[in-house]
């Protein structure tokens, strides 16, 4: 199946501006799946814009050192990324050169007019996101991609962007794991917004583990709500173990539309069937495998 | 602006010289370079200390402030070009993004020109060479902010670029053969550049045009493994592609050596855009406040008629009250009394202010001002001890500050002297203070000194002005309010200053002042009791 066009539709079914894919760790899969969602989108003659949240699509990771696969982009397409980050060839069309800082150099936006590999690198802040993407759109691109960093999508939130979740086997030991950590992400993305007309308690700042506690230590009913979901610090298990205690809302929520999965992640290898239907099961979520070109069934 | 050399932090604090540095701040990088740089006019250099005034306000007649406003939001925007002249100087081959910027800046070049044509006091000309580069760039120009190596630069990019794309199509046309026949193999419907297959699917092996790159124990990561056609198709995309690289490289390193050899005009339009913003941000502040040239002289002098401290003034106007200029005339040392809050600190502010700005070369705030070019102004007294911290008392504090202004006193300083010693005795306190003076006097420095001691200015032999004072009792306010007793003082409070002879002093009316500003019927009237009382009298 196109993994990528059926990613794009979900993406597409509601008034969405775009699509982030937000990773549960390094290595699994996320910008497999971003190049998976602009490959289709360029079959579709979509006007596109690609961005990042901080360094991303590199040869090699900065962090770790493995190689990270580049973006193939064909003429038309409209990216944000470092002046220090262009290709000497092909020359791109400039669009806009900023004073955005990255670790790169200034963020530029650029219309690719020959096609060629590109390295998208993007700026480190959710607000210098949010202005990037906002610039991607007034220069044309209809359709815009974030590949993203899951602390960053407090830029995105209550845009109604389409975010889709990328697992795998480099974020968990088993299967078990792997999909346990899904759902708690999935979850936490996924908070819902709060109602206004029920009592609620907002919180400035992050919801930590410690204000969590104390909250549920003074059997706190009312809905707490925080800015958005990157403000829930808490994280995997201990937020699956939090959900059935306290009522957590969210001013700006976020839409989850799908999570894809990769069964090779570092050296580690999971059944690809087995794991695919683990993360559909464990997030009720449309998943997918880019590598496989498949869709579970959960 | 540098004012280190003729003020302290104390008395820059005092004068609120950052006030004005912010007033004058440029917009630009360029700007911001010139303005570092501005220095007081020394000792000798009156002429030029006045010419400068007068070029300021002869620009702040020409310019209204919308003008002002169109002229910083293009110098704002204007990027910073100094990289680019620094890497094309070098011989550098320059990217593209720096060639956007040249053009912007070529392009920002224009705008200022069209902008101040008929403003000749701001001294704009666009340099020589700006036109012909923009002219060279302008064959990049995508969009209105934007740039691509286009090929009007070089007919032989587009010749290689056709050649790229055609093979780029070869090879994936060749690719997608290739992709369609494994996913017929593989039952799927496309490939992404890497796939997974399950062993359990295969038999007898990977189809042809498959290669495993990992291996797991249940399936095999894979790609496409290219024919004898896609790699002759992928060799030929890779040959243009370089050839495409190698063209666009000739044209960089040939539009370059057309900036490099513009550099000059480049180096020399970058000053200008610098000398423009530090001039209008010069001219809107003069404009705003009603500034005018002062007199600039050799004597140690400041004289000044309608003269405002400006910071003061912007601060009474948000709160909706009115500002009241003073006069003064300082030739040596003078003394100044007066009664509380009646604007004695404010009248040494505005003096040393409005020597600093002539200083600086910059039109002054009064109706008119003849003050000499002062090579050190000191603020002595209140508020003078904040930097000197440690175990010093506030007494200790301020005899440490005297000791290194009296130290440094010269006929080129200018001493304003807050009610010093005030934490003394009057006795000993009236003594320092004469003998301040008269040491001050002695270094032929210009001093005013304010101050409630009695006898200060007939036995120092000083010039005495006086703050005229209550014209009548303000009216307290309903419920402490404080603004309001403000306002009612102010109405009240005469703040001119007049010469007087000898040591003809007015009342401080603190009392009354206490009484105004919240303090009961019977306190007031305990210390009005207390005050007949003089038992320093005997």
């Amino acid at each position: 199946m196109d993994v990528g066009g059926a990613l794009l539709d979900l993406a597409l079914g509601g008034d969405s501006p775009g699509i982030a894919v937000v990773g549960t760790g390094k290595n699994v899969g996320k910008t497999v799946a971003v190049r998976a969602i602009l490959g289709a989108a360029q079959r579709r003659k979509l006007s596109t814009g690609l961005a990042s949240i901080g360094r991303d699509g590199e040869a090699v990771d900065a962090a770790d050192g493995r190689p990270k696969p580049r973006f193939f982009l064909r003429a038309g397409t409209t990216f944000a990324t470092a002046r220090g980050a262009l290709p000497s060839s092909p020359a791109v069309e400039l669009l806009r050169v900023t004073e955005m800082p990255t670790s790169a150099g200034v963020l530029v936006i650029a219309r690719v007019r020959e096609p060629g590999y590109f390295e998208i690198v993007g700026p480190p802040t959710a607000s210098g996101i949010r202005v990037t993407l906002a610039n991607l759109r007034a220069l044309g691109a209809r359709l815009t991609i974030l590949d993203g960093a899951v602390d960053r999508v407090a830029a995105i939130a209550g845009d109604d962007r389409a975010i889709v979740v990328a697992t795998g086997a480099a974020s968990g030991a088993t299967i078990d794991d792997v999909a346990t950590q899904a759902r708690a992400m999935v979850e936490r993305l996924a908070t819902p917004a709060f109602d206004p007309l029920r009592p609620f308690v907002k919180i400035d700042g992050a919801l930590t583990p410690g204000a969590a506690a104390e909250a549920i230590a003074r059997d706190e009913r009312r809905q707490i709500v925080v800015r958005d979901p990157s403000q829930i610090a808490i994280f995997g298990r201990a937020f699956l173990g939090l959900a059935p205690r306290l009522t957590v809302r969210c001013e700006r929520p976020l839409r989850v539309v799908a999570t894809t999965v990769a069964s090779i992640g570092g050296d580690r290898y999971l059944d690809p069937v087995a794991l695919a239907r683990a993360v559909a099961q464990a997030t009720g979520l449309p998943t997918f495998d880019v590598y496989a070109s498949a869709r579970a069934a959960a | 602006m540098n004012y280190d050399g003729l003020t302290d932090a104390t008395t820059a604090g005092a004068l609120d010289l950052a006030w004005l540095a912010a007033q004058l701040e440029p917009v630009s990088e360029y700007g911001a370079r010139v303005f570092e740089k501005i220095e007081p006019f020394a000792r000798g250099r009156e002429a030029a200390a006045q010419a400068s005034a007068r070029r300021i306000a002869h620009a702040a007649e020409q310019i209204d402030d919308a003008l002002a406003d169109a002229v910083r939001d293009v110098l704002r925007r204007v990027p910073d070009i100094a990289a680019a002249r620094a890497r094309a100087r070098m011989g550098d081959v320059l990217d593209d993004a720096a060639f956007v910027e040249l053009l912007r800046f070529c392009d920002a070049c224009t705008q200022l020109t069209a902008l101040v044509a008929g403003a000749s006091a701001l001294e704009w000309k666009t340099a020589d060479g700006i036109d012909d580069l923009r002219a060279v760039l302008e064959r990049g120009r995508a969009g209105q902010n934007g740039f691509y190596l286009d090929e009007r630069f070089d007919a032989r990019l587009a010749d290689t670029r056709v050649a790229a794309r055609t093979a780029q199509a070869s090879y994936d046309a060749a690719r997608r053969r290739l992709a369609e026949r494994v996913a017929g193999a593989l039952s799927r419907e496309g490939l992404e550049d890497e796939f997974i297959v399950m062993r359990a699917d295969l038999i007898g092996g990977l189809p042809a045009g498959v290669r495993a790159i990992r291996e797991a124990p249940t399936y095999l990561l894979c790609a496409l493994e290219l024919d004898e056609p896609a790699l002759e198709a992928l060799r030929i995309r890779d040959v243009a592609t370089q050839a495409v690289a190698i063209a666009e490289a000739e044209v960089r390193a040939a539009l370059s050596l057309e900036v490099r050899t513009r550099c000059p005009a480049l180096d020399e339009a970058a000053i200008r855009c610098g000398h423009l913003d530090v001039l209008v941000a010069q001219a809107r502040f003069a404009r705003r406040f009603s500034c005018v040239p002062a007199e600039i002289v050799a004597d140690g002098v400041v004289e000044v008629r309608d003269a405002r401290f400006l910071p003061l003034e912007e601060r009474l106007l948000l709160e909706g009250r009115t500002y009241a200029p003073i006069a003064a005339e300082l030739d040596g040392v003078c003394v100044l009394t007066g009664p509380n809050m009646g604007g004695k600190s404010v009248a040494l502010q505005t003096c040393g202010a409005i020597a600093a700005y002539a200083a600086l070369g910059l039109p002054v705030p009064a109706a008119s001002a003849r003050v000499a070019l002062f090579e050190r102004i000191a603020w002595l007294g209140i508020g003078s001890d904040a930097e000197l911290g440690g175990v010093l008392s506030s007494f200790a504090k301020e005899v440490v500050r005297l000791r290194d202004v009296l130290a440094r006193a010269s006929e080129r300083t200018l001493a304003l002297v807050d009610e010093f010693a005030r934490t003394t005795t009057p006795q000993e306190g009236r003594a320092l203070l004469i003998a301040t003076i008269e040491r001050l006097r002695a270094a032929g420095a210009c001093a005013f000194v304010a101050t409630h001691l009695a006898g200060v200015a007939g036995a120092a032999r000083a010039r005495h002005y006086t703050v005229r004072g209550l014209r009548d009792s303000p009216q307290p306010a309903a419920d402490g309010d404080l603004e309001g007793a403000l306002a009612s003082l102010a109405r009240s409070m005469d703040y001119t200053l007049i010469e007087v002879a000898g040591d003809e002093v007015g009342a401080a009316d603190a009392i009354a002042l206490a009484a105004l500003l919240g303090l009961d019927r019977e306190f007031i009237q305990s210390a009005y009791v207390h005050l007949k009382e003089r038992p320093w009298i005997r």
